[in-house]
């Protein structure tokens, strides 16, 4: 059998003739097509990661959904009926905005920081590092995915407090700018982590010690003109206050910082965690090693 | 570009250092993938082989050197280089969200392949995961993951296909199966480098081979000239009537052993080597001219694993037993 496959090998070393050509035509062929841009890449990659959560929905959307809904039963309905209104504003429906943005922050991050994260533990990641996609389009499926399930799970709270009689409809654009923004951020900062974390702790420990204190301190269930100084002061500098607050005054049409600041907080931070998720993934650094 | 690749290699690996710290994964590599060739990868464990081909593959960004695919810079144009190389990566993995089928629909569509279920069906028949097509690859077995692993890599038609160690917990009926396969996919026009631990098939398969130890590329010939320059040959010749230490003493100048009273062995040296076959027509016209029965002449040569072991001794030796660098 060696004999015949060394006959017609030819010159030893040499690939059997009609091979080779085989090879040129279609390393030819290849080259014509890898040059071509195409979105198929891209769209595929988010599209997978759209039903990574879809296929567990009951844990990644209905369960986020439901727990948030136990807050605003007893906390919105439950005590606040005993409590005074707010900025003019019933306490259930200043609730509304705090509790879309808790859940909305917490998903947009979970979402893209164990999704890359299990790819990296599971090996998978390599079946796309391999792949022609730019850094730009894996970053963009990543974070559009999150703020895709984000916006769901934000959406769909604000559509049963608005069934349930809550008027939170004052300006609807400016609710929509403040979640998307900010879930793109938060999304943002998940694909950072994942990408450095070398284990789950890593990825549990900016929720359990940062996002989740910042969330509840940051406005989701009181106004700050209610707490004693200095602690109205302090939580100027907590940046999930204007988040809140930006989200509040879409809803309800109350705030209690400028709005624009809200804005400029959250473009700088998409700007930042944007060029540093870039950054990461250019350099190939802790993925690429 | 033309409708004909023309130049004399597609990849072109030139100086390629790779340093984690102090050690150096990969050192000073220089080689050429030609087109159409079976290129086989060798060398133990941590020699820098899986380095190497994260080099070429994009798996690694950041090294020493440059590595060209079909004239295109792996760094610079990635896009490019990525839609021609297929990567068999040694680790198994799983995806637990999804099952068999839309596993590959990804894979292809990554590469901008838009989902063909017939694609798809041909690479499941073919890797006998047919049946399997619906379950969730965390439950299949390291084989079958293998497989699908295989599949993956083939899913976009790539040009160059690079298999690490891809038989690794895979039944032998399908290693057969799968080296009978890589032989098809060559003759339809697809490059390949493999690593394998199994030397006998490397030697079957490949064309060419390279020999890697500690990072650096020690040898790479044709696997002919390969087994030429390193492999020695012996003849085991059956004696009718016995005496065999009588004709070893007789023949001090070669290199003849007896194997028992009956048997010999002489051995000599490589195919190029001319003397080795007088030397054979000396031993052989004297035994009978000697009056010995000869019952049966059986011929044989080093195996690649011989081989193998002597480049690395040879290799250990010139740079010392620590080799530390």
């Amino acid at each position: 059998m060696r004999g015949e496959a060394d006959a017609k090998r030819g010159v030893a070393g040499s690939p059997p003739p009609e091979a080779e050509e085989a090879a040129r035509l279609r390393i030819a062929r290849l080259v014509h097509k890898a040059q071509k841009r195409h979105f198929t890449g891209p769209w595929t990659l988010f599209y997978k990661e759209i039903l990574r959560f879809a296929t567990i929905a009951w844990q990644t959307v209905i369960s986020p959904v439901v727990t948030t809904m136990l807050y605003f039963l007893v906390f919105g309905y439950s005590l606040g009926d005993r409590l005074d209104e707010i900025q003019g504003v019933t306490y259930v429906d200043f609730l509304v905005p705090g509790l879309v943005m808790l859940a909305l922050i917490t998903n947009a991050y979970i979402n893209s920081a164990f999704s890359l994260f299990i790819a990296k533990i599971h090996g998978t990641i390599v079946d796309l590092l391999v792949t022609p996609l730019t850094y730009t389009q894996f970053m963009t499926a990543y974070i559009l995915a999150a703020v895709v399930r984000a916006m769901l799970i934000g959406g769909i709270i604000w559509g049963v407090a608005l069934l349930m009689g809550a008027g939170v409809l004052y300006n609807v654009p400016v609710a929509l700018l403040f979640m998307i923004l900010t879930a793109t951020a938060f999304a943002l900062v998940g694909l950072v982590i994942a990408i450095v974390g070398e284990d789950f702790d890593h990825i549990n420990l900016l929720p359990s010690f940062l996002i989740t204190p910042l969330t509840f301190l940051g406005g989701v269930f009181y106004s700050i003109e209610m707490l004693p100084e200095p602690w109205d002061t302090v939580s100027l500098f907590n940046p999930v206050l204007y988040m809140v607050n930006g989200v509040r005054y879409g809803m309800v049409g109350v705030s209690d910082v400028p709005v624009w600041h809200g804005v400029v907080l959250l473009v700088a931070m998409n700007l930042i965690f944007g060029a540093l998720a870039m950054w990461l993934l250019k350099t190939g650094k802790k993925i690429r090693e | 570009m033309s409708e004909r690749y023309t130049e004399e290699a597609l990849v072109r690996v030139e100086g390629v250092t790779k340093r984690y710290g102090e050690l150096r994964a990969v050192d000073d590599v220089t080689l050429e993938i030609r087109p159409g060739e079976i290129f086989a990868l060798l060398g133990p464990n941590g020699a820098g082989k899986t380095t190497l081909i994260g080099c070429i593959t994009g798996l690694i960004s950041q090294f020493e050197g440059s590595v060209d695919v079909a004239g295109f810079d792996v760094v610079r144009d990635y896009r490019i280089t990525r839609r021609l190389v297929g990567l068999v990566p040694q680790e198994l993995n799983y995806d637990a969200f999804f099952n068999v089928r839309q596993v590959l629909e990804f894979q292809g569509g990554y590469f901008g392949e838009k989902p063909s279920p017939e694609r798809i069906d041909e690479l499941l028949k073919q890797f006998d995961l047919y049946e399997k097509q619906d379950a969730n690859t965390r439950w299949l077995s390291g084989g079958m993951k293998r497989r699908l692993m295989i599949c993956k890599a083939l899913m976009h038609d790539p040009a160059l296909l690079f298999l690490d160690e891809p038989t690794a917990g895979v039944d032998v009926e399908l290693r057969d199966d799968l080296w009978s396969y890589v032989q098809e996919l060559r003759r339809q026009g697809m490059t390949i480098v493999l690593t394998t631990h199994y030397l006998e098939e490397a030697e079957e398969l490949a064309d060419r081979i390279g020999i890697i130890n500690r990072g650096r590329l020690l040898r790479v010939d044709a696997r002919e000239t390969l087994m030429d320059k390193l492999g020695h040959r012996h003849l085991d010749i059956e004696l009718g009537g016995g005496g065999a230490a009588r004709w070893v003493e007789r023949f001090g100048d070669l290199e003849l052993e007896a194997l028992d009273d009956r048997r010999l062995r002489l051995r000599y040296g490589g195919v190029e080597d001319k003397g080795g076959e007088l030397e054979v027509d000396r031993l052989l016209r004297s035994l009978v001219e000697g009056g010995a029965t000869i019952r049966s002449v059986e011929g044989g040569r080093s195996s690649l694993e011989e081989i193998f072991r002597t480049v690395l001794e040879e290799d250990t030796r010139r740079n010392g037993a620590g080799g530390e660098r």
